[in-house]
């Protein structure tokens, strides 16, 4: 009975050992898993004005080769407050963050925004090029 | 060993026993005793900010059991209520179709001052009345309250107090019909469209030029353009001698004020959202506005904010409806 009690309690003990130093799932600083995928491109791209409704004229053209995404916007469309919205590949994140309004007015200087692989070991920089209908 | 296992067991039956007297114990209950005094009770059936010029709504019930009748339902605000507050001298009950039915039970109220009463002219013992502050100029930015009080034949009174309630700084115009290149000059601050015509005894306070232009491939549509705009979002509009101004606009769409657009949707544009309003970086036009769209404008002096909502469009004619909520910026 008492070997009975002492083997449980060991098994037990090293149950304990064995998940306390599983390896925890890795993330990266913003707390994003970081998968084995390695894919790393941009699959749409969105425009929206202060009211959240597009100020796209067209669909835009997104060249995954290049690395460039050009988008006609509406006559009249205020450059200085628009919301872009990027639709990226399984476990990508985007660099630097949208955390709101972005002026894009500068029409000569693009924006460059960068994809960043799954597994963060990829990283693809895309220019936003932006047009006026006119 | 076995006495103790004794005691356990008296012990145990002991606690099922009280548990079990507990359990069956018959709780007391009586009917309630209607009261049969005079009693009151009071809501509040508007919603939203109280604007000037709007009513605050109110459902007052009284009731009392025999002896006696109701004689006179008052009520008192902190502040005298506009001309046309009023008291209804009919109490209402809903019927089976969902409608309701007013009874006659008093003679049409009577306003004196800040009360207004009603007298009643029938035998009466239970009558809900509805009271319509209209809300007025005086009590713009304050607190109002109100006392409801009833009165009985045999000289019972009870009260029941309301508020204190803030009215809205804001001002509200409804429904102003503007026009493709006649009645196209909006003033926010004077709360006003102006027509070709007489625009130029109000040139100075024109602070959005209503236009609609369905030339393609450019898409302008109804727009809402500040008259010191870029020419290219004015194409073929002359502004009259000092219409010059400037504003900051921001679309906005589906912001659908209850107040502007009467629809269904609880949303209510209050004091606090033009307070927190931040106008900062954005333009002075607006384009491609249309029905259920809106813009928050900031007159080129900063003292008026206000939101434009558009009621209805009509591209045939060039016409749109609109209605404002504006709000005056203190310290401007």
């Amino acid at each position: 009975m008492k070997n009975f009690l002492k083997i449980s309690l060991v098994l037990l003990l090293v149950a304990f050992i064995w998940s306390g130093c599983k390896k925890d799932s890795p993330v990266d600083e913003d707390g994003l898993l970081i998968t084995t995928r390695a894919e790393c491109y941009v699959s749409n791209f969105e425009l929206l004005g202060t009211d959240f409704v597009t100020v796209r004229s067209k669909p835009p053209v997104i060249d995954t080769s290049a690395q460039t995404i050009n988008v006609e916007v509406l006559f009249g469309t205020d450059l200085k407050n628009l919301y872009p919205q990027f639709s990226l590949v399984t476990d990508a994140k985007l660099d630097p963050k949208i955390t709101g309004k972005v002026d894009f007015s500068d029409l000569a200087n693009p924006k460059v925004y960068s994809v960043i692989s799954g597994n963060r070991l990829v990283k693809k920089p895309y220019k936003v090029t932006i047009t006026v209908q006119r | 060993m076995k006495r103790k296992s004794l005691y356990f067991n008296y012990s145990l039956l002991l606690v099922v026993l009280l548990l079990a007297a507990v359990g069956c114990k018959k709780e007391t209950y009586s009917l309630p005793i209607a009261n049969t005094t005079l009693q009151n009770t009071c809501i509040k059936r508007t919603l939203g900010p109280n604007i000037v010029g709007l009513n605050i709504d109110f459902a007052y019930a009284m009731a009392l059991a025999a002896p006696g009748k109701i004689v006179s339902a008052q009520v008192e605000a902190s502040i005298p209520g506009g001309a046309k507050t009023y008291m209804e001298n009919r109490s209402f009950y809903t019927n089976a179709s969902g409608v309701d039915v007013g009874i006659t039970v008093g003679s049409p109220s009577v306003n004196d001052g800040a009360k207004t009463t009603v007298t009643f002219t029938k035998d009466t013992m239970a009558a809900t009345l509805r009271y319509f502050y209209a809300i007025p100029e005086a009590a713009r930015g304050k607190s109002v309250s109100f006392t409801f009080t009833a009165k009985s034949s045999e000289g019972a009174t009870v009260s029941f107090p309301m508020g204190p309630y803030t009215v809205a700084k804001m001002d509200m115009a409804l429904n102003l019909r503007m026009r493709d290149g006649d009645s196209s000059y909006l003033s926010i601050t004077d709360m006003a469209v102006y027509t070709s015509a007489n625009v130029a005894a109000h040139a100075g306070n024109i602070d959005l030029v209503y236009l609609y232009r369905s030339t393609t491939p450019l898409i302008i549509n109804h727009a809402l353009v500040a008259p010191a705009a870029d020419p290219q979002y004015l194409p073929g509009v002359t502004l009259p001698a000092g219409v010059n101004k400037t504003a900051k606009i921001q679309k906005v769409f589906s912001l659908q004020d209850f107040n502007l657009a009467h629809l269904q949707f609880g949303i209510y544009i209050d004091d606090l959202d033009f307070q927190k309003l931040d106008m900062t970086g954005q333009p002075n036009f607006a384009i491609n506005l249309k029905l259920d769209a809106g813009a928050w404008v900031e007159t080129a002096d900063g003292k008026y904010r206000a939101y434009v909502y558009f009621n209805s469009v009509d591209n045939t004619n060039k016409a749109a409806v609109i209605s404002i909520k504006r709000y005056v910026v203190e310290g401007k």
